[in-house]
């Protein structure tokens, strides 16, 4: 499918043609950051802030909400017990690729038997139109090493990149394609457009320098071999045990689910809620036991999660590199650090 | 099928503002709901009448006076189930604030001349003198915590009360964190439960629930630190609400024993 420009004079348009094909969410600004918001009327269209760096949550949040109901009941019967998936049609507009990519990780951890019906039809309820970039937006991000740099194939309905006062945008669904025909904000792309997006990519590739001292095919063996070093005894001395970095995570599925019964304990909802391997009643079992009873363990948990269990389980990458939990880490706990001082890490322990 | 007697609920204030019991009056949506499966027989702030024969009893407030401890027994003696109700009554609350300064100070400071009239000692939680079932944490206590303990109480089940901090809701809310605002908070140790509250509507976070069952102190006092507090500052951050812990105790002198 061949590429096609939007001129920048006509984005209002086009996001007033999307808000007629479900909710759409989009970055805009809660200072000092972004985050992800469903416009309420045309008027919020001016809201977008389409030159975002990073958002607090990624875009995750409208697959998986922080809180949902998945069931009414009102009594023990089958038949007062009704299902509830909330999966309206949502247009998520402005993605960045490593956020793709973490959508793309979301779904291939739900989709495994036994299949999540209210991810999975939210997914399939969502449109999403991914925006290019050109450059880290702080020092915790490592995409260029995680391989997100570039949209990952078939979860961008369209992306876009801007070069200067138009948006080249590649058709990368057969829905997208759709959008493309039914919306008359495009034109076909000529060869001035063609040279422009060239040249983004060579920009973009001189920018995204490597962070990490060696091939990331390497990090699940280097986490393996560093399992027992004091690495993470000594980064969990500044640990709260907060959960923060687990909640702006774009890989982070871990969820609680809970009945929320009425006053007369027959009556309620099912409910789920995000949750976290960082927090302490977290790996708590019945009788008492807590498995991961020790910061340090959480904290190694969540590390080797992030660059070795997600990936072997998924096919996909644990870790974007978005740097989110360490931009929001209060402790400054950096995961680009953590996952550099491994190589050193592994050596010392192989050497002895 | 035979109506199930409605449990009897009492409420019993001691040193505190009494602004708990007035959270029980504003969950307004839920009370008829409620007062469908239990009775309130003990209310100063909503009825006449009183009666010592209760199931479970609130009790609000921070134990400051020595002679309350008959009261507080009495409580216990008569009631199945004890629910501290609130910060005061959870951590003694701002009340602890007095232990620091001394009480006699404090006397003079608030009675002058008169402060021989009136009967006061260090202030501790309502578990100091009397073993209580559930604590309600808060400055004041969530609405919403309030109903799960009452329904859990009235279908003999576990209340599910938070442990784990305040950063988990706020972040959540996908709050801009205070830290990356150039201030600073308790959130990261503070036990969760509110909803954020403080930190939602641009205020920092005080800890008024209480800290959580194994916070990082050592992180909390070098991340406070670094943002440019002194040692005394973090302690009176700590103070403020969560006096009777130790992480609120300078290193050497200790004012209260600790809880």
């Amino acid at each position: 499918m061949l590429p096609h420009i939007l001129p920048k004079e006509n984005f209002d348009d086009f996001v007033a043609w999307l808000m007629t094909q479900g909710r759409v969410a989009a970055p805009v600004a809660k200072a000092p950051n972004f985050s992800f918001d469903v416009l309420v009327d045309k008027d919020d269209i001016a809201r977008i802030r389409m030159d975002y760096d990073v958002t607090i949550l990624p875009p995750k949040k409208y697959l998986l909400p922080s809180y949902e109901t998945l069931l009414d009941f009102n009594g023990p019967a089958p038949e007062n017990v009704r299902a509830e998936i909330d999966a309206r049609p949502t247009v998520l507009l402005g993605v960045h690729p490593y956020d793709l990519h973490g959508l793309q990780t979301t779904v291939a951890a739900f989709s495994q038997d036994p299949a999540d019906a209210s991810v999975l039809a939210r997914r399939k309820a969502t449109r999403v139109i991914g925006l290019n970039i050109a450059s880290y937006a702080n020092d915790e991000q490592f995409m260029a090493d995680m391989g997100t740099v570039d949209p990952p194939d078939g979860v961008a309905d369209l992306f876009l990149t801007d070069i200067g006062d138009r948006y080249f945008v590649e058709i990368g669904t057969e829905a997208g394609s759709e959008m493309r025909r039914a919306c008359d904000c495009f034109r076909p792309a000529g060869p001035e457009d063609h040279r422009a997006r060239q040249e983004y990519d060579e920009r973009k590739a001189a920018n995204f320098k490597k962070r990490l001292p060696y091939h990331v095919r390497y990090l699940p063996e280097l986490l393996e071999a560093s399992y027992d070093s004091l690495l993470w005894d000594a980064v969990a001395r500044r640990c709260f045990s907060c959960g923060t970095c687990t909640n702006v995570c774009p890989t982070c599925y871990c969820f609680d689910v809970h009945d929320n019964l009425n006053i007369d304990a027959a009556s309620g909802v099912r409910e789920r809620m995000w949750d976290s391997c960082q927090l302490e009643v977290f790996a708590e079992v019945a009788g008492g036991e807590n498995f991961r009873e020790q910061t340090a363990s959480r904290l190694r948990h969540r590390m080797f999660r992030k660059g070795k269990y997600i990936l072997e389980r998924t096919g996909k990458p644990g870790c974007v590199g978005c740097g989110r939990c360490s931009v929001h880490c209060v402790a400054n706990i950096s995961i680009l650090e953590a996952f550099q001082q491994i190589a050193g890490e592994a050596a010392e322990m192989h050497a002895t | 099928m035979a109506e199930k007697p409605k449990l009897k609920v009492s409420f019993h204030d001691f040193t505190s503002c009494e602004g708990c019991q007035l959270q029980f009056l504003n969950c307004e949506d839920e009370l008829l709901d409620i007062l469908g499966h239990v009775e309130i027989v003990q209310f100063r702030e909503a009825i006449d009448d009183k009666s010592d024969e209760y199931d479970i009893a609130f009790i609000e407030g921070a134990f400051t006076r020595e002679s309350d401890r008959a009261r507080l027994e009495h409580i216990r003696k008569c009631a199945k189930v004890v629910i501290a109700f609130g910060a005061c009554a959870c951590t003694g609350g701002l009340n602890v604030l007095k232990n620091y300064r001394g009480v006699k100070e404090a006397m003079r400071t608030v009675y002058g001349d008169q402060a021989d009239w009136y009967e006061t000692s260090v202030a501790l939680p309502v578990e100091a003198a009397i073993k209580v079932d559930y604590k309600i944490h808060g400055c004041p206590v969530p609405k919403q915590e309030i109903l799960e303990v009452v329904k859990s109480v009235v279908a003999g089940r576990t209340p599910r009360i938070p442990d784990y901090p305040v950063c988990v809701e706020c972040k959540l809310k996908e709050n801009a964190c205070l830290f990356h605002k150039g201030q600073y908070c308790l959130g990261p140790i503070a036990r969760a439960g509110c909803g954020a509250w403080c930190p939602s509507y641009g205020g920092r976070c005080y800890a008024c629930r209480g800290l959580i069952s194994d916070p990082n102190n050592n992180a909390a006092k070098d991340v406070l630190e670094e943002f440019g507090l002194t040692v005394e500052d973090i302690m009176q951050e700590f103070r403020l609400f969560n006096g009777v812990y130790d992480v609120a105790q300078p290193p050497d002198n200790a004012h209260v024993k600790s809880c």
